[in-house]
This record gives structure tokens, C-alpha cells and sequence, in this order.
């Protein structure tokens, strides 16, 4: 029996897997996205690294030191100067006429506010403007706040807010991974939808062509609905893994390279701190196969009832709305993963692959919570594949009018 | 298992859509090795009938069997079917199609793909194996499917109007396939409205009418049983005996006319009736008839012109065609 699910498991897969929208999707879009963030953060350092070099005049008589020290740091040669009435002139005309390109005024202004002068013959990049400023700002604090033992630098990185509640194991669950969770569960979302949406696609099109008589004169519906729902499924899963492969080379050895390549850019704890971990990964994964197999279940079970496209659009709009509601509370969810109310409505299988995966990734779930809704989401595919098995096998010989939830539950009972 | 099983049996086979009946009462045995045709006007049930043998209708009332075993255990490798409505996957390659759907019904993929290859080059479909199945003509898609029907070798065929939409030279070529399978011991039952196919390939046949089985079995059986009801007739002068009562139908034959009794008419009672009207007749035969004109004789013409039974043959009252 398992010899033609396998046929088409392998015919939905490679039929899948070889198309250009694929390789694309996999392969050629994350590379690109990663090419389009990293690229310039990459260029960026580099140039700072061969910028020439820098005219400092310091008219307040205390920065000049610690901001030649930082620019340097940040990568420009810097060529100090006292500052004389007449000398900006002076230096605007040598500027001009190419002797060097740019040359930075501080003075008392800088010391109030932070504002500096930079004369040059080009606008700098913006990531080196932020450079410069920044250095500006870390000297005039540190100045301002000389004798004390304040770590200018933290403070200037936005401090750090050291979460514990009191009776709880999680503490600690910084912002950074509850920007995991955010950006895990609307991809989860994503590819559960997409994927659900082309088995509803694909059983609609056997449907429509009529080989569906074909096949099920092979074998049993349920078989085929089976190897088309692994089929597309392990197309999704290849495509996540691929993502997730990419992503660890990129972090691993991609991220500390350019890092490396640049001299005070981006710090690499910064980075490693908002990627998730190896659990996390390993649970996105589980999401993504249990809250696949539940919509492609009930998307197929649509697909099947439906004749054309433009009367599936109607017939998927209540199995779309319980894939959309959980995206809706994710916000909320995400702000307050202790509250009972979103507690509660995480471990409803629907909501789960979203919603439980965010509490999971921001560290607001507690292991029998997570035990909880994998065991829920299992008996849901069971319970889906069960009433969305008995559908198929009628819907997809089925021409005519569309059925009613009545007769549907006649089809569910009798089949 | 013995030989004697018939390949399909229907028992008192019934199928209603609704207030519609599509079939009732459907007896049918289709014995092993035999070319069974399965004859009728559209929406007489052939297609319902044929569905219910695959398994795709279940039967309000009565029973299927195939081979006298479980059907379901049966269809998906001894069975090839051809439905009416023809669907293929149009985005895959053609190869691909064919070694997916002998997959599918327990053939190796190797050897799948080998026969999808061998069967191209028979087709002359071989330059088009690794296209798309979408760049493929009508009537080599239909070819294509025709060739995923028979791909894993089946012992019984079932085929819905499988020559309709094809050119001549194609109905010959899948009608020559057929009959290889024939000789190779297979099993064939198929739906035409084309009597001339049928009366070619046809051991047996099934008339069936408004969802009931006017006539079953051996076609040379039927036609000597009908021998009665048609006389060729060459004669000279008057004509208009022709026109009187127990007389179906006239048609003009080289030399003279075909006439189609009524039922339970005797042909003697027209021969006299021409002789007493002066007309000399030269030559008074009774032939066999054609399977259209017994189809026609239990069906009525109406049905049979729905069966597309052109209109010629089975005019009403007609006269002349003498010379």
C-alpha cells in the first residue's frame, strides 16, 4: 500500500523542489536579503578602515584627546590641530584645493549639545556618520562625567534591563529574544499558509483536471491526500532547513568575518544574543510540522469540496481566519506571555504553532506548557486527518454544487 | 481463482442522484478474455455503470464484483481505466506522468520509465517524452493517457468512449492496441455511441435505454436472432407497398432497398404484399442485421439518434430506391 504514497510523495515533491519559484524562494532570497543587510555593514567597515585622514581642530581645549583616540579607533587617521582664529579658513581653502577632504571643528557648542562640525568635500556614508557622532557624543560624556566610574559606552548602548520574577526559572528573557519569537512565529504563519494553501491548490487542480478519477481508481483517496500532504510538507521542510542552515553558517562564520573585517562596528555578543538557540530551532521545527499537517489537513478537505478557484477563495475563508486569529494576538501575546487569558489560548492546536512558539522563543513557556501543546497539536492531526480523510474521499469525486456544513457532516458520519 | 470468474460481475446494480435515476436493476457479467461493449444513448448510464466498476459511484443497491474478489483489492493493479473525461497533470513532463501513474499501480519506477519510453516510440510520441504535458497536442494528450491506461499491463480494461475525439489514423492505432490486449488474454469493456466500432471489435455487447439493460450478449447470437427483421429487396415497378403497415424503416441500397420490420412483423406478409401489387422482384434476402438497426428496433429512433446514429439509417418511412 505505502508504494504509491511514496510515488506521490516523490511526484509532489520533485514536481515542487524543481520549479524556478522554489530554488528562488530557498535559496536565492535569503542569500539576497543577507547580501542586502550584511553587504553594506560590510563595505561600510572596510571604507571607515582606508579613510583618509581627518583634520581634528579642538577649540575647547579638553576634547581634542579623547577624540582623536576614538576616531582613531573608528578608523581615521586624524591630524590634530590648535585651533587659531583664521585657522578654519585657512583649512577650508587647503580643503578645497584637495590638500586633504574633510576636517572636524569641536567647540563650546559641542560640549552642550554634542554638536561638531565637519567640513568635507563629501557627504560621509551614514553608517560613518553615526561613527563620528558617536564618538563626539562618548568623548563629551566621558569628559562631562570624568571622576566617576560610569561606563559611558553601556549607557550610550541603551543600558540593559535585567528582567527576574520572583518564584519563576526564566529569568533573564531579554528583549532580543522576544524579537526571535516575533520574527519566528510570523515566519512560522508564513509557511504554514503557504504550504497548507498549496495542497488546497493541488487537490483542487486534480479535481478540476479530472485526474483525480484516474488516480483514485489506484487507490484509496486517503492515500493520495497522504502522500500529497507529505509531499508538500517535506518540500516546506526543505526549504526551512535550508533557511536554517544558511542562517547558522551565517552566524557562525559569515557574521564574525565581516564583524572582524570592520573595527568597532557591530559587537558580535550583540548578535549571538538575538539568535535563538539550538532548542528553539528544534521547537520552530516541531511547529512548523504540527501546525502544517493540521491546516494542510483542512485546507485539502476544502480544496476537495471546491470546483473552481474562485469558489475555493470563499469556501477557505474559516480555516484562513483560524490561522489569521493567532498573528493577531501576537502582539499581545509577545507583551504579556505570563497573562492567563493568552496562556490559555496558546495551547489551542490552532493557535499554538504561533503563539506558543513566541512565548517559547521570548523563554515565557515552562516545559509542561510546551509538553501541553505538542501533545494537543498531535491529537489535532490525528482528529483533522480523520474528518478531513472522510471529506476527500466524497468531495473529490464530487462534481456540482458546492455542499453545505450539513451535508458535509453527513459525508464525515456516513463515509 | 479459476478461469471461469467472470472479470466483472454486477448484481442487481442500482445508482440514483437525487429524484434521478441513473441506473437500475443492472445485471451484467462480462466474461474473462471477452471484448464487451457497452452500447447506449448519452445519459443512459453507461458512464454511471462504468464509475460503479471502478469503485468511483458506490451503488445505492446491489453489488460489484472484479474477478469475484474484494474490488478494491483489485483495481489498482489488474485494472486500467480510461474515464470519460480525460485529465492528465499538465506540468509535469510526459515521461514523468507515465512512470508516475505505473508507479502508482505497482510497477517499478525503472521499469515504468522503460515502458513509458517503449510506448512513446510505438505512439511516435518519442520526440515529446521529456516535454511538458501542457506543449502536447489534444490528441497527444489523449494518446499520452490512453498509454498510462495500459502502462502496468492489466488484465481487464475499462475504457469510457476511448476513441471519441480521435482522428481515423489514431482510432485505428488504439483500436489495434485493444485488440493486442484481447489476444494477450485481457479482459475489455468499453462505452462507444459509434455502432460501426463496436459491431468491428465487439464479442459482446449491452444495450442499455434510460437506465435499464434492454439487451445483452454474443453478438452473432443477436444478430441471427434478429435475422427475421431486415430483407434486402431488388425489384422493379410500383413502390408503394413499401409504405404500408409492419414496415420500420427504408433504406435506399445499391440496386434496391433495406427494409426494417417491425417488431414481430413476418416477412413473408411484405413479400406478398409486393407481389400483389405488380411490383417484379428480382431478389427478396433476409440479412443480419446491423447492430445499429437492432439497436434502433429495442431503443426507438429517438434514443438512437441521442446514441448518434446517423440519421439516414434510421429514417422513417421512406420511398423510392427503385430503379
Amino acid at each position: 500500500m505505502m508504494n504509491n504514497v511514496r510515488a506521490v510523495v516523490r511526484r509532489e515533491y520533485l514536481q515542487r523542489v524543481r520549479s524556478k519559484w522554489f530554488i528562488f524562494a530557498t535559496v536565492v532570497a535569503p542569500l539576497l536579503m543577507m547580501g542586502m543587510v550584511l553587504l553594506p555593514i560590510y563595505f561600510a567597515n572596510r571604507n571607515a578602515g582606508a579613510e583618509q585622514r581627518l583634520v581634528l581642530v579642538d577649540a575647547t581645549g579638553v576634547l581634542g584627546e579623547g577624540l582623536e583616540f576614538r576616531l582613531e579607533d573608528a578608523g581615521y587617521e586624524v591630524e590634530p590641530r590648535v585651533w587659531r582664529s583664521g585657522l578654519v579658513e585657512e583649512l577650508l581653502r587647503d580643503t578645497l584645493s584637495g590638500s586633504f577632504r574633510s576636517f572636524m571643528v569641536v567647540d563650546e557648542e559641542t560640549l552642550a549639545s554634542g554638536r561638531a562640525l565637519l567640513y568635507a568635500t563629501s557627504r560621509p556614508s551614514v553608517i560613518r556618520g553615526v561613527a563620528l557622532r558617536q564618538a563626539v557624543v562618548q568623548t563629551v560624556l566621558e569628559h562631562e562625567l570624568e571622576g566617576r566610574s560610569a561606563d559611558v559606552g553601556a549607557l550610550l548602548r541603551g543600558g540593559d534591563l535585567d528582567v527576574r520574577v520572583p518564584g519563576r526559572s526564566d529569568a533573564g528573557s531579554r528583549e532580543a529574544s522576544f524579537m526571535a519569537g516575533f520574527v519566528g512565529a510570523f515566519i512560522l504563519y508564513m509557511v504554514i499558509l503557504l504550504y497548507a494553501v498549496a495542497v488546497m491548490r493541488s487537490t483542487l487542480e486534480e479535481k478540476t483536471s479530472r485526474i483525480a478519477e484516474v488516480i483514485v481508481s489506484a487507490m484509496p483517496p486517503w492515500h493520495l491526500m497522504l502522500g500529497k500532504i507529505l509531499g508538500v510538507g517535506a518540500v516546506g521542510l526543505t526549504q526551512l532547513l535550508v533557511w536554517v542552515v544558511v542562517g547558522v553558517l551565517v552566524s557562525s562564520a559569515g557574521l564574525p568575518a565581516v564583524v572582524a573585517a570592520g573595527s568597532d562596528g557591530v559587537s558580535l555578543e550583540a548578535i549571538s544574543a538575538a539568535l535563538p538557540s539550538m532548542q528553539v530551532v528544534a521547537f520552530f521545527l516541531a511547529c512548523f510540522l504540527l501546525g502544517y499537517f493540521i491546516f494542510a489537513g483542512l485546507y485539502a478537505a476544502v480544496g476537495a469540496i471546491c470546483n473552481s478557484d474562485e469558489e475555493a477563495q470563499h469556501a477557505q475563508l474559516p480555516v484562513t481566519i483560524l490561522i489569521i486569529v493567532p498573528m493577531i494576538l501576537l502582539g499581545p501575546t509577545i507583551e504579556n506571555p505570563h497573562e492567563p487569558l493568552f496562556q490559555a489560548l496558546s495551547l489551542v492546536p490552532f493557535f499554538s504553532p504561533v503563539l506558543m512558539f513566541a512565548r517559547v522563543a521570548g523563554g515565557a513557556a515552562v516545559w509542561w506548557e510546551i509538553a501541553l501543546s505538542v501533545c494537543l497539536m498531535a491529537v489535532t492531526v490525528v482528529a483533522v486527518a480523520w474528518v478531513a480523510g472522510r471529506i476527500y474521499r466524497v468531495g473529490m469525486l464530487m462534481s456540482g454544487k458546492r455542499p453545505t456544513l450539513p451535508e458535509l457532516w453527513r459525508w464525515v458520519r456516513e463515509a | 481463482m479459476n478461469d471461469s470468474t467472470p472479470a466483472i460481475r454486477l448484481e442487481g446494480v442500482t445508482k440514483r442522484f437525487g429524484a434521478h435515476t441513473a441506473v437500475e436493476g443492472f445485471d451484467l457479467t462480462v466474461p474473462r478474455g471477452s471484448i464487451y461493449g457497452l452500447l447506449g444513448p448519452n445519459g443512459s448510464g453507461k458512464t454511471t455503470s462504468i464509475r460503479m466498476v471502478m469503485g468511483i459511484l458506490r451503488p445505492d443497491e446491489g453489488r460489484v464484483h472484479l474477478f469475484d474478489e474484494d474490488p478494491d483489492g483489485v483495481r489498482g493493479r489488474r485494472v486500467g481505466y480510461l474515464p470519460e473525461e480525460r485529465g492528465v497533470y499538465q506540468k509535469m513532463s510526459v515521461v514523468d506522468l507515465l512512470t508516475f501513474l505505473a508507479e502508482i499501480r505497482g510497477v517499478r519506477r525503472d521499469e515504468g520509465r522503460r515502458r513509458a519510453r517503449s510506448w512513446l516510440d510505438r505512439m511516435g510520441l518519442d520526440a515529446w517524452g521529456a516535454k511538458k504535458v501542457q506543449d502536447l497536442s489534444k490528441g497527444m494528450q489523449q494518446k499520452v493517457q490512453f498509454i498510462g491506461t495500459v502502462i502496468h499491463e492489466p488484465e481487464l480494461l475499462v475504457l469510457d468512449e476511448p476513441f471519441s475525439g480521435l482522428d481515423p489514423i489514431n482510432q485505428d492505432v488504439l483500436e489495434e492496441i485493444v485488440r493486442e490486449f484481447h489476444r494477450k488474454g485481457a479482459t475489455i469493456l468499453f462505452s462507444t455511441h459509434l455502432m460501426d466500432q463496436a459491431e468491428r471489435m465487439c464479442e459482446r455487447v449491452c444495450l442499455i435505454s434510460r437506465s435499464r439493460k434492454v439487451l445483452d450478449g454474443d453478438l452473432r447470437e443477436l444478430k441471427a436472432a434478429e435475422r427475421k427483421g431486415v430483407v434486402e429487396i431488388e425489384f422493379d415497378g410500383v413502390d408503394g407497398w413499401l409504405a404500408g403497415d409492419g414496415v420500420a424503416a427504408v433504406d435506399p441500397i445499391e440496386g434496391g432497398v433495406r427494409v426494417r420490420l417491425a417488431e414481430g412483423v413476418d416477412h413473408q406478409k411484405l413479400l406478398r404484399r409486393a407481389v400483389d401489387s405488380g411490383a417484379t422482384v428480382y431478389r427478396f434476402d433476409l440479412v443480419e442485421p446491423r447492430l445499429h438497426e437492432i439497436f434502433v428496433r429495442h431503443v426507438g429512433v429517438e434514443a438512437a439518434e441521442g446514441a448518434g446514429v446517423p440519421r439516414g439509417y434510421a429514417s422513417t418511412l421512406t420511398t423510392g430506391g427503385a430503379a
